[in-house]
């Protein structure tokens, strides 16, 4: 029988209705609508679909949906504020922490998890916590570099401002025309 | 998933009366990394699913210089591996705890589940056994203490009767000095299953070993104790070629299987050096170099 459930959600309430079954990744991404948490082996294996429950880093395809009313929910649609990236967002794009993308919303979860708990990691402590997450493209030491960056404020200051100069020039090239 | 009604009683007592009311069709469920999967791969198609979360004190962690340690079964994995008293009465279980899983599954998991599960791939169990853990088993009615070894019974099989519920692990006082060893083998990556596990506990008094315990994971149907290879070194004056002979009988009393960690030839083998490695381990830290 579907039940009510009032998840919060990067401060936000959602109002959802779902069977006790639902786990909290199908609950993010179908009900809730956030698609940004992947799921890559569903066995808790991945970390594709790491999520952050109450200050904890957790995988959101073991955990239930119900199991999470009264917590708060921290996905990477919640990091960014403002228009900003944060910091470890902004730290994997400037070191080239990925390629294809499927495992970043979690390899950038945990790093925050990890970031929360302990601001100032040795590179052997982000291996360490960083051993659940797996990405099969890129390569670890660029997702180290980038964990790094962000811990040790290596990250550029106006990356945001020369960013959004270059969108707004490519824009300007009006190549991409609605058709 | 099959379809299931979720319930979180607030108190033992309630918890105990659910399982009573729903003997054949109910599931406890307390970190979910084992439940939720063998119900994705629908191995459990539990009707009624109970929540412990909301259980006060489950996940107490207590130690006492008389007493021992009290690990209430809802701790996670991660809070016995954080916990002070762990660290420095205990650092056998604070090593083995490091090398569960990853940090995530260890936020999630708890010791209770992962006894419950009796996987014999799993860490905990030896290295609790190595420390003469007993478990508490709750039903409405009361409770009773058994030793973790006689907990296992077989492959994904305890001795866990309908209606009851584990509710805490009790390790007696540690005893200085201890040597101890934990040994994860695992060819392929860190947070995969060990291919064999290996944990002992011994103490010594001059070169004679007083007493040893060793248990082994991964290696059989169910974590075991090896009681003749515990024997072989004894009472005994400690030699190199006791600790071979120790595991050479280890490596008899296994039941290793053949799967993508290794062939049951190479686990067998390899529980032979690795018990001798253990014992070495251990003496080293007790400063008994041979």
């Amino acid at each position: 029988m579907k039940r009510f459930v009032a998840l919060k959600v990067n401060g936000e309430e959602y109002d959802i209705d779902i069977e006790p079954n639902r786990l909290l990744l199908h609950a993010l991404r179908e009900d809730v609508g956030l698609t940004g948490t992947k799921e890559g082996c569903s066995i808790g294996v991945c970390g594709a679909c790491s999520v952050i429950v109450d200050g904890k880093l957790v995988s959101s395809c073991l955990t239930l949906a119900l199991a999470c009313q009264g917590k708060e929910i921290t996905t990477i649609e919640g990091l960014a504020k403002d228009g900003r990236l944060h910091p470890l967002q902004q730290a994997f794009l400037e070191y080239g922490g990925f390629q294809c993308g499927v495992c970043t919303p979690g390899q950038i979860m945990a790093a925050k998890a990890l970031l929360d708990a302990n601001p100032n990691p040795t590179e052997e402590e982000v291996k360490e916590w960083m051993s659940g997450n797996l990405c099969r493209c890129t390569g670890y030491y660029k997702i180290l570099e980038a964990v790094m960056a962000a811990a040790h404020n290596k990250i550029s200051s106006d990356f945001q401002v020369k960013h959004e100069r270059k969108t707004a020039k490519i824009q300007s090239l009006n190549v991409y025309k609605d058709s | 998933m099959v379809k299931f009604e979720y319930l979180e009683p607030t108190s033992l007592k309630e918890a105990c009366a659910l399982l009573d009311q729903h003997p054949d069709d109910a599931k406890i469920i307390a970190g979910g990394t084992a439940l939720i999967i063998w119900m994705r791969m629908r191995l459990l198609n539990p009707r009624l699913v109970i929540s412990l979360e909301k259980i006060p004190d489950f996940n107490y962690i207590r130690y006492d210089d008389k007493d021992g340690l009290r690990i209430g079964a809802g701790a996670r994995h991660r809070e016995i591996e954080l916990a002070p008293a762990v660290r420095s009465h205990y650092p056998l279980l604070h090593e083995t705890f490091r090398k569960v899983a990853q940090p995530r599954i260890r936020n999630m998991g708890t010791v209770g589940g992962n006894l419950c599960q009796g996987d014999p791939l799993t860490d905990p169990g030896a290295s609790l056994m190595a420390l003469d853990a007993e478990v508490t088993l709750t039903h409405s009615k009361g409770k009773r203490t058994l030793a973790l070894e006689k907990f296992f019974v077989d492959y994904y099989q305890t001795d866990l009767q309908p209606g009851e519920i584990l509710t805490e692990i009790h390790l007696p006082p540690s005893i200085k000095p201890l040597g101890w060893s934990h040994i994860k083998f695992t060819p392929r990556s860190v947070e995969d299953f060990a291919t064999v596990g290996v944990a002992l506990t011994l103490r010594a008094q001059k070169d004679t070993c007083e007493d040893i315990r060793l248990a082994l994971n991964s290696v059989a149907p169910t974590i075991l104790r090896a009681k003749r290879a515990e024997n072989v070194l004894r009472g005994k004056k400690i030699s190199d070629g006791l600790l071979r002979e120790m595991g050479e009988t280890a490596a008899t009393e296994v039941d290793p299987m053949d799967d993508n960690r290794g062939s049951a030839e190479y686990k067998r083998d390899m529980v032979k050096v690795l018990v001798r490695r253990a014992a070495q381990e251990a003496l080293q830290r007790i400063s008994l170099q041979l």
